[in-house]
């Protein structure tokens, strides 16, 4: 899911090649996401080996799928933005600002799951087109903005827990969230046919991810956000509102941000203060490993699918093997230095492949 | 461009014009203003030899760190590591002060040594592996959190080297030394900056990567000189914690991550590149002190600081674009 850049490939610069044409004449062995698969399988296949509860449906893999599916909207939030080349640094706060209004909804007007999660999600949205529209206007670094924001509503997600709660979580249970927390399909039966142990808020996430592919694939919108983070000057010279694109990737940031922390309140059982603390690090990991750059102008939603899989399968691989989650993130480090090495050298062989058989 | 041969009154006025509407002019009338506000609002209490010196201490940390972001974001690198590593460097001197009994002026050089090593490190990664910066050091940031947990676990140092928490203790005519020493290291990193080629060449490399080049220039050796420069900074940093703090943990440089961008961002350095402001991150440094001390005084909730500095980031950085505009857009 690359975008095609409108100059021309030139042979005498191989390394300004655009990465559409660059597609089209690597060999396959250059495609980042081949690479997370095998290294997914041989991970797998490693944890089970040394722990065979590894395996173990209820026990593992079960919660091993939840968390994926957070992770997974956690990372499409950010690659929402990187589309720009800009970045996101509030997306943990986005999801705790927009945790608390769907708390709030539920605790004070009795909403529905679904309505709660759509005022959230509208919140979560506002607050992104927010952040885009400063940056647009205002043509500061999205950095320095979503820093800026991320200061801010960490203070005031606090403050508005205080005088909301006690201070921590909403107490309340809205109907059907247990069921999200601990069933699987395969409690559902129709007749002898149940589903597969696959729990309840991995469809939020494949809809998310095909959501946003179709999205940057095939919408108008998306191609022009790309557009937008390709080259500005290009874009609006051709034409595209290049302000409105930003403040809507950065609204669609806020959005999914906002549904990844309804999944994480969901996977928790409560509406908590502390939701999106730990977003910010995943956030980046599994676009950039999925093979997305922070350049802008290209992205790989199937690479964040991946990505965001190859992290919490080691997190949860380890943690089986009484690794502290400290400890933990020596290895993440290692495994992302050593990934992102990796493609990097095989970007290289594979420009070098395709320069001496033209 | 500042040092013109000033001839006649009309160059002076100039100049001076040219003074008011820097962004370091700004923040020092807000600074002192907010000081002497804060100060007459305590009735006097923040002039008392306890308070100033106790505010002076604890802004010895945040001024070294904010310049250690500085120096990365002057070639336009971010060194997202920086926060983290001064943990490390803290744990691994305290480590050999109380675990391996090294006397303390070899342990406060290792820390030193230690922090330019992994900032070496960064940069070699950075020029060898052609990666953003932030993603570099990001994975080097999630490697060191691990390594900082891993030298003593949940555990606490403390009751090391009596005579380093002395010295992290002792004040100068009521200024306390580790204040000195951030001051002192602001000194040399503007002189650095100002008078030195490596410094003008960084400046260079990050204002203009391409005329560097041509002029001769090695931008990678600016990179991997600037990332040293950074961890050696954050090495700084971590003895000041160890010889102020007294106790040290593995949970020491988490909240310094977000400030360490706060101070220069404030400061007027823009992310770009090529741009230096060792007065103006110093200054930011002691505007974001002030909202803290204000807070405690006030005994206002935490939390509102954190809104207050994301205001102030955000409105530093408008008011900058605007007077850009005003004038021009010249810098």
């Amino acid at each position: 899911m690359r975008t095609a850049s409108p100059q021309p490939p030139t042979a005498s610069a191989p390394s300004a090649a655009p990465p559409g044409a660059r597609s089209r004449v690597l060999p396959f062995w250059a495609n980042p996401r081949l690479g997370l698969v095998i290294v997914i399988a041989a991970l797998v296949a490693l944890f089970s080996s040394l722990s065979p509860a590894f395996l173990d449906p209820k026990l593992t893999l079960a919660p091993l799928q939840a968390d994926v599916s957070v992770y997974v909207v956690v990372g499409l939030a950010q690659l929402a933005v990187l589309s720009l080349g800009h970045m996101n640094m509030a997306v943990g706060r986005m999801a705790a600002l927009s945790t608390f209004a769907m708390g709030l909804a539920y605790d004070r007007l009795g909403v529905p799951l679904l309505v709660g999660l759509a005022i959230g999600l509208a919140v979560g949205a506002a607050i992104g087109a927010l952040a885009g529209l400063v940056i647009a206007k205002t043509g500061v670094n999205s950095f320095v903005v979503t820093l800026a924001l991320d200061f801010g509503l960490l203070g005031l997600v606090t403050i508005l827990y205080t005088q909301a709660t006690d201070g921590v979580a909403f107490a309340v249970k809205p109907a059907g969230l247990a069921e999200l927390r601990f069933d699987t399909f395969a409690d559902y039966c129709a007749g002898e046919l149940c589903g597969p142990r696959v729990p309840l808020v991995v469809p939020f996430a494949l809809v998310a991810a095909l959501g946003v592919g179709l999205l940057f694939r095939f919408a108008r919108l998306g191609r022009e956000i790309l557009m937008t983070g390709a080259n500005p000057v290009a874009a609006e010279l051709s034409g595209i509102p290049t302000h409105r694109r930003i403040v809507a990737a950065h609204a669609t940031s806020g959005l999914l941000a906002a549904l990844a922390g309804f999944m994480l309140a969901a996977n928790n059982g409560a509406f908590s203060a502390s939701i999106g603390e730990s977003f910010l690090l995943p956030s980046f990991l599994a676009p950039v490993l999925g093979g997305t750059l922070l350049a802008g102008g290209a992205v790989s939603v199937l690479g964040t699918v991946l990505g965001a899989t190859l992290t919490q399968v080691i997190y949860k691989g380890l943690n089986l093997l009484q690794f502290s989650l400290e400890e933990l993130k020596l290895y993440i480090g290692l495994v992302l230095l050593a990934a992102l090495s990796l493609d990097r050298l095989r970007a290289v062989l594979a420009e070098r492949r395709a320069v001496s058989s033209s | 461009m500042k040092n013109l041969v000033m001839k006649n009154p009309v160059m002076k006025n100039r100049a001076l014009k040219n003074l008011v509407r820097t962004n370091e002019f700004t923040l020092a009338v807000i600074a002192i203003v907010g000081f002497g506000a804060l100060a007459v609002a305590t009735d006097l209490n923040l002039l008392t030899a306890g308070t100033m010196d106790a505010f002076l201490r604890f802004l010895a940390v945040p001024i070294v760190i904010g310049l250690a972001q500085m120096v990365v974001l002057v070639v336009g690198q971010m060194n997202l590591s920086v926060g983290v590593l001064t943990g490390f460097c803290a744990m691994a001197s305290a480590w050999l002060l109380v675990e391996a009994g090294v006397p303390a002026p070899f342990a406060v050089l290792a820390a030193l040594a230690l922090g330019a090593l992994v900032g070496l490190v960064n940069g070699l990664l950075v020029v060898f592996t052609r990666l953003n910066g932030f993603i570099v050091t990001l994975a080097t940031m999630t490697i060191l959190e691990g390594l900082r947990y891993g030298v003593n676990g949940t555990g606490t140092y403390q009751g090391y080297s009596p005579g380093l928490r002395a010295l992290g203790g002792a004040s100068v005519l009521g200024v306390p030394v580790v204040f000195l020493l951030a001051g002192t290291v602001a000194v040399a990193t503007a002189l650095f900056f100002r008078h030195s080629v490596p410094g003008r060449r960084l400046l260079a490399s990050g204002g203009n990567p391409f005329a560097a080049r041509l002029s001769g220039i090695s931008n990678d050796r600016a990179l991997v000189l600037a990332h040293t420069l950074s961890g050696l900074l954050a090495g700084v940093a971590a003895v000041i914690v160890v010889a102020a703090f007294g106790t040290v943990n593995a949970s020491i440089g988490d909240d310094l991550l977000l400030s360490s961008f706060a101070a220069p961002i404030i400061g007027g350095v823009a992310l770009a590149g090529g741009v230096v402001s060792v007065t103006g991150t110093v200054l930011a440094a002691f505007l974001v002190r002030l909202v803290d001390v204000t807070q405690a005084q006030f005994d206002i909730n935490r939390r509102w600081v954190d809104l207050i500095i994301g205001a102030v980031v955000l409105g530093a950085v408008l008011l900058g674009r605007a007077r850009d505009k005003l004038t021009g857009g010249a810098r």
